[in-house]
């Protein structure tokens, strides 16, 4: 590796020599450049698109009078936040009140460094980034109940309450949905998970893949509380939920952890099912394998640009679908969500499990990868599965006009005491 | 204009912003000054791209706000589509409709919790100064008189274009602030406003000592003793032939040139005493001694257009009169009077034992009579309708001496009713187990709707005032008021040092009682939801207990709305009520003016009967009236249900075709005004059925498919919506409940068909019910609903017959026999009803609307016990409440 391949790619230089004082500055500037400019950047403009497409989907126009397209929106939104009165209510806890935005913030932030969004282009490459990843981005409930705690407020209550049931419920399938990741790449590293599907294709591309992906993305979109799953700020029920009383910048980090972590779910979901920046099966591998190889400045330019642009295009389709689903969908109620994550997506993700063991079997472990018993034997065991659970879940739902005549003796307890 | 208005003191210098902008442009920066010039462009460019309303709409106003929203207008454009529903995270507050006293403490409160800079706009008239319902007792003359406003948008309602309009004007008034001046960062500048007080009435607290003040001179006693006041007639009595002699038109004013400078003197409080002596001939004027009273004509003695029939109540009358004692029931005026203590065994016996069984209470209202107030009831019934029978009781009319047994163990649909009763007119109702003030707040000073109550704006009693038109000047209300404002307190009342901002006078007399629910020992909590609340629909409260996310205790606070339309109708000749009956539900306009003219013209018989081309009309305008409401109703409901406005504004589309016809055809988007006793104001223009019938045969069938495809199977939507807030037939039918409510829940009874009206009896629809009397029947009755009234629509617009649009000539000089009538409609929202007692002068006697929004809410606490917060939220939704209409 050469010096200028040092200015270039300090992250991939950083991890793999003993850090001397320089590369750290650099490697620092890099980063600082990175998560302070451009991916607060991308989440502006993912906001900026989540308006826009909306409004599509409304028949709007949505904004196009600040700047060209609206362009300009997010910065004028960030000038406004920024300038707005910071209020803290008279009665809330301080310090909490003020530390909770940023803690979200903050976890939304540590999820990205292990995303290699190229070859070498993760900041920090450890043997368990998966698990990191997951403790990380699990932080975030602590902020929101935080949040929602100190604000003394009785929908940030009801707001925070929701968010914790949810967020706890909700990390259990997407933990479970990411198992059979770990079971086929042999390796916690996100690194090592991107090598593989360079070798083997897209993880997604298999029954049980693609039902892992499903449960992922679920799972997901119930971990950044958005449609259907928004309950800890549902707007029609309890105002704003966790950060009704925040206001200013501290909410504008609020709404910047929220899309920031839609961006790093949708990367998370993009870097292991969808094979990072490589093209889909017939041309597995690629462009790794054309322009692979080179270590000069160039030759990795040459390959990480179509990486990043094929990996940006898939994490905005990835996005786009939570916009859609938002744009489309109403909301479940609390009991229905549990539910949901406990009857449905946990039985489910657990199955599928085995049937990703199977398919290790048949694909992965042989020498002689054969795709067509692997196919044979997991689409039958998926879609079995799937009907299944889902009969079981229905008739669990059934359960429900009982529920229900519970509801009413509770009514009539109600009736009696009043 | 002589009172204060707030301004905000702050900005002093006024730069021409186009000059600015110019120099912004082209001058280098050179100096520190234009440096900070830079700073502000930019600082002010950030803010007027990003206005984030404040999510919450007080009336009519609100719906042309939530248009604004939709695909035709698109505020998003300017990038204010961010309605926040908390005032933490809002940039302006747009004050869209009638502020009245009982919400002016919220929306102080709202202002001071929005974070600077921060504006208001008031839209439209209401918010600017009143607007129609300014005499109202419980309307606040704009907003101004208590926060900042920085943009006034006229209009009533301003039209989506007048709101976007203003919010560039906002624009440019936020280019012209200056960093360093902008107050917000300075210490010395209080900006907040103090929370005004509900006392005996809405008392600003900046002013408390003058109010003190004044009031302890008794000046607004001295003034209403020089007003010419409302006459009050005699109840009716039985025997018929002797006619009552209602007194004819209002009591001439006493020829005293000088009033109005003495009620100008009277104003400034200077004299009082000694000009009250000169008008003392008013008194007599109320009784008219000398005048031979005129014969006033009567109408024919009916309650309503459909109902039992003479033969049949004499018959009923003789049944009750020998089941009970003789002299139980009498017949008045085509009505049964009752003695008071006999009132439940009676109604329980119509209830259970007639042989038509009146399990519909109606319609509850009361008059006050010179001799009595009479609580009237009517009753119909389910099984076997169109037989609708009017029961009266009468009691004392002394001010709280006045006592009714309670019917609500009866028909529990009697509860709001008879809690609307006790506030407007101060009546008991013994057995009534929670009577408290409904529309007012407990601790008003008055009982509004008795005739001897004067409105602090009172001047005289019929409109047009004499003080708006005479010698061609005009004076404001203000003007007259001692107090310079819409308030009038009592001479002694002395709790001044009890009045307390922080005070919730109106919800904490509403607080739901604590429930042991035996499960875990978990501590239950209050939640205020409302009045200001993305989901209530507009001002609407609820007090809940919640046990964790379920609803053990809630109680209904209503009010925010009560913008006093009987008070007002009762001022206003007949003909100059119709704009008023527009704002009521002011999400059908056309069928709230139907249900008034049919009142109308029962009383005035055959000489008002609309010629057939009206009739269709007439008929159009309604069943286009309910596909918008409808319309309206599922998309809200979805987007109560969690989904994010997308079906809303598809409905709103649809809706914004509809809209454009009635604007065609009557000149306004929203307040129509558009039916005329005995017709409509104006013919259709040429083309307009065209065009109707194009909507009608060619797309609105294909929309209310495109809705039940994409809702009416959405796993979510069936989720959320089965099972949740049922209601069962005989609870529906007991509770009163109406319309799409009512059929839900099975019971096949649409006005529609049991009491036909106008030409309905002539088309060919089904009456939609449902089964289960969930939120989702309720979902799936209104579309159907939409498709009858499709087919309604076609078949109008094919028969519709060239001729006259009025029986006569166009008038404006309505005579209207003495008599009482109720009308009802099958509006979308369910039974609407009129109750008109005319005395034969310009204006009714007595007004009432018997309102289905608000009677429909008495069943919500019944609904959401044990459901969780959400379900809260999607069963109101499903009532489909309007504010206008719950408080009017
Ligand atoms: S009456 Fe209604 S429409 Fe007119 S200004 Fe007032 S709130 Fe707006």
């Amino acid at each position: 590796m050469n010096v200028a391949c040092d200015w270039a790619f300090p992250l991939v230089w950083a991890q793999q020599s003993e850090l001397d004082s320089i590369p750290w500055l650099k490697w620092i500037i890099v980063l600082a450049v990175v998560f302070f400019g451009i991916f607060p950047g991308i989440v502006a403009y993912t906001v900026w698109g989540e308006r826009k497409v909306a409004a599509r989907f409304q028949d709007r126009i949505g904004p196009n009078r600040v700047g060209p397209l609206g362009l300009l929106q997010p910065i004028a939104d960030a000038i406004k936040l920024i300038t707005k009165e910071d209020l803290v209510p008279r009665s809330a806890d301080r310090w909490v009140h003020l530390i909770a935005p940023v803690l979200i913030l903050v976890s939304a932030f540590l999820v990205l460094p292990v995303i290699p969004f190229g070859v070498g282009l993760a900041a920090v490459n450890p043997p368990s980034g998966l698990i990191y990843l997951i403790a990380v981005s699990s932080l975030s409930a602590l902020g929101i109940f935080l949040a929602g705690w100190s604000s003394r407020n009785k929908y940030s209550l009801l707001g925070a309450m929701r968010a914790v049931a949810q967020l706890v419920s909700y990390e259990v399938p997407q933990v479970l949905s990411i198992v059979p990741i770990i079971l086929w790449a042999g390796s916690l590293s996100m690194v090592t998970i991107f090598d593989k599907q360079v070798l083997y294709g897209w993880f997604l591309f298999s029954p049980p893949g693609m039902l892992a992906f499903v449960t992922l993305t679920i799972a997901n979109i119930a971990e950044v509380n958005r449609t259907p799953f928004d309950l800890p700020e549902a707007e029609s029920e309890i105002i704003a939920g966790y950060h009704t009383e925040y206001s200013g910048m501290r909410f504008g980090l609020f709404f910047l952890a929220e899309y920031l972590s839609v961006f790093a779910v949708s990367c998370l979901g993009t870097a292991i099912f969808l094979g990072g920046g490589t093209l889909p099966w017939p041309l597995t591998g690629e462009p790794v394998v054309t322009l692979g190889g080179g270590e000069t400045l160039f030759a990795m330019l040459l390959l990480n640009l179509p990486l990043i642009g094929i990996f940006m295009a898939k994490v905005s389709l990835y996005i786009f679908l939570m916009f859609w689903i938002r744009a489309t969908l109403p909301r479940l109620r609390v009991d229905q969500l549990m539910a949901f994550a406990w009857k449905f997506m946990v039985p489910l993700c657990i199955i599928n499990i085995f049937i990703s063991a199977v398919w290790y079997e048949c694909v992965i472990r042989p020498s002689k990868p054969n795709y067509l018993l692997g196919w044979g034997v997991t689409l039958p065991l998926v879609v079995v599965s799937i009907i299944g659970v889902l009969a079981l879940y229905r008739s669990s739902m059934k359960a429900e006009p009982v529920e229900l005549t519970t509801g009413s003796r509770r009514r009539s307890v109600v009736r009696s005491v009043s | 204009m002589s009172t204060p208005t707030i301004t905000r003191p702050e900005w002093s210098t006024v730069i021409d912003p186009v000059l600015q902008k110019e120099l912004e442009q082209h001058v280098l920066v050179t100096s520190w000054d234009k440096m900070l010039g830079m700073v502000d462009t930019v600082y002010n460019w950030g803010r007027r791209s990003s206005l984030w309303p404040l999510g919450f709409g007080l009336a009519c106003c609100a719906i042309e706000m939530i248009c604004t929203a939709s695909s035709r207008f698109d505020i998003a454009r300017f990038g204010a589509e961010v309605f926040r529903g908390s005032p933490r995270q809002a940039d302006v507050m747009i004050v869209s409709g009638t502020v009245t006293k009982t919400m002016m403490p919220m929306i102080a409160r709202l202002y001071d919790q929005m974070p600077e800079p921060k504006y208001v706009m008031a839209m439209g008239a209401c918010a600017s100064g009143g607007g129609p319902f300014k005499e109202g007792y419980n309307v606040v003359s704009g907003i101004d008189k208590y926060l900042p406003v920085d943009v006034y948008i006229p209009g009533c309602p301003p039209t989506p274009q007048a709101l976007l309009n203003g919010l560039i004007m906002l624009q440019r008034k936020i280019d012209g602030e200056r960093f360093t001046q902008a107050p917000w960062y300075r210490g010395d500048v209080e900006r907040d406003v103090p929370i005004p007080v509900l006392g005996p009435d809405l008392i600003d607290v900046r002013l408390l000592e003058v109010t003190a003040e004044k009031t302890a001179q008794g000046l607004v006693e001295a003034r209403e003793e020089t007003l010419v006041k409302p006459t009050l007639i005699p109840a009716p009595q039985p025997e018929v032939p002797e006619v009552v002699e209602a007194v004819s038109d209002a009591p001439v004013a006493p020829k005293a040139p000088s009033k109005l400078d003495l009620l100008r003197a009277q104003a400034a409080g200077t004299a009082a005493p000694a000009a009250a002596e000169g008008t003392e001939p008013a008194k007599p004027a109320a009784k008219p001694a000398g005048k031979p009273a005129k014969k006033v004509k009567k109408a024919i003695a009916r309650p309503s257009l459909v109902w039992l029939g003479d033969a049949g109540l004499e018959e009923l009358a003789a049944r009750i009169n020998t089941r009970f004692s003789d002299g139980t029931a009498t017949i008045i005026q085509a009505g049964l009077l009752i003695p008071s203590e006999r009132l439940v065994a009676v109604c329980h016996y119509l209830r259970d034992d007639n042989l038509i069984k009146y399990d519909y209470l109606a319609s509850l209202q009361s008059v006050h009579f010179e001799d009595c107030i009479e609580v009237n009831y009517h009753l119909e019934s389910t099984t076997t309708p169109g037989k609708l029978i009017q029961l009266r009781v009468r009691t004392s009319e002394k001010e709280g001496e006045g006592e009714v047994p309670s019917v609500n163990a009866i028909w529990r649909g009697a509860d709001f009713q008879e809690r609307e009763v006790y506030d407007m007119m101060g009546i008991r109702f013994t057995g009534h187990p929670e009577l408290k003030r409904i529309l007012m707040w407990d601790g008003y000073a008055y009982w509004p709707l008795r005739k001897d109550f004067l409105e602090p704006y009172y001047e005289g009693p019929t409109k047009v005032f004499e003080s708006r038109v005479e010698d061609g000047r005009h004076f404001r209300s203000e003007e007259f008021n001692p107090y310079g404002s819409n308030t009038k307190i009592p001479k002694d009342y002395t709790g001044w040092n009890t009045l307390d901002s922080g005070d919730d006078t109106k919800g904490k007399t509403l607080l739901p009682t604590g429930v042991e629910i035996s499960e875990l020992g978990t501590d239950q909590f209050m939640v205020s939801m409302g009045p200001q609340h993305p989901s209530t629909h507009g001002v609407f409260r609820m007090n809940l207990r919640v046990d964790g996310e379920t609803i053990v205790g809630l109680k209904p606070v209503m009010g925010y709305m009560h913008r006093n339309h009987e008070k007002i109708g009762e001022r206003n000749t007949f003909l100059m009520n119709f704009p008023f009956t527009d704002r009521l539900d002011y999400l059908t306009s056309m069928g709230n003016n139907f249900g008034y003219a049919l009142a109308i013209e029962q009383l005035m018989g055959d000489e008002a009967k609309p010629p057939e081309r009206a009739e269709y009309i007439r008929i159009i305008m309604a069943e286009l009236t309910r596909v918008a409401s409808h319309m309206w109703s599922i998309g809200f409901l979805l987007n109560d249900l969690g989904a994010f406005f997308t079906p809303a504004l598809y409905a709103i589309e649809e809706r914004e075709l509809i809209l454009d016809l009635f604007e065609w055809a009557s000149g306004s988007r929203m307040m129509c005004n558009y039916f005329r006793f005995g017709g409509v104001a104006f013919d259709l223009p040429k083309g307009w059925i065209e065009r109707c019938r194009g909507l009608v045969n060619n797309r609105l069938d294909g929309k209310i498919d495109e809705l039940d495809r994409y809702l009416t199977k959405n796993e979510i939507v069936i989720d959320r919506a089965k099972g949740i807030g049922v209601l069962t037939a005989k609870e529906a039918i007991n509770f009163s409940t109406a319309g799409p409510i009512l059929r839900a829940s099975g019971v096949e009874y649409d006005v529609r068909r049991a009491a036909p009206y106008g030409i309905y009896d002539r088309f060919d629809f089904k009456v939609v019910t449902g089964k289960n009397g969930d939120v989702y029947d309720r979902y799936l009755v209104r579309l159907e609903e939409m498709r009858e009234s499709v087919k309604i629509l076609k078949q109008a617009c094919r028969d519709i017959p060239e001729g006259p649009i009025l029986p006569g000539k166009k008038s404006y000089q309505i005579k209207v026999p003495a008599g009482e009538a109720y009308s009802r409609v099958e509006n979308p929202k369910g039974e609407l009803g009129y109750y008109v007692y005319a005395d034969g002068s310009g204006t009714a006697y007595r007004y009432h609307v018997r309102s289905p929004s608000f009677i429909n809410l008495t069943s919500l606490e019944q609904m959401c016990l044990g459901h969780s917060i959400a379900d809260v939220v999607g069963i109101l939704g499903s009532l489909d409440i309007v504010l206008g209409e719950v408080d009017r």
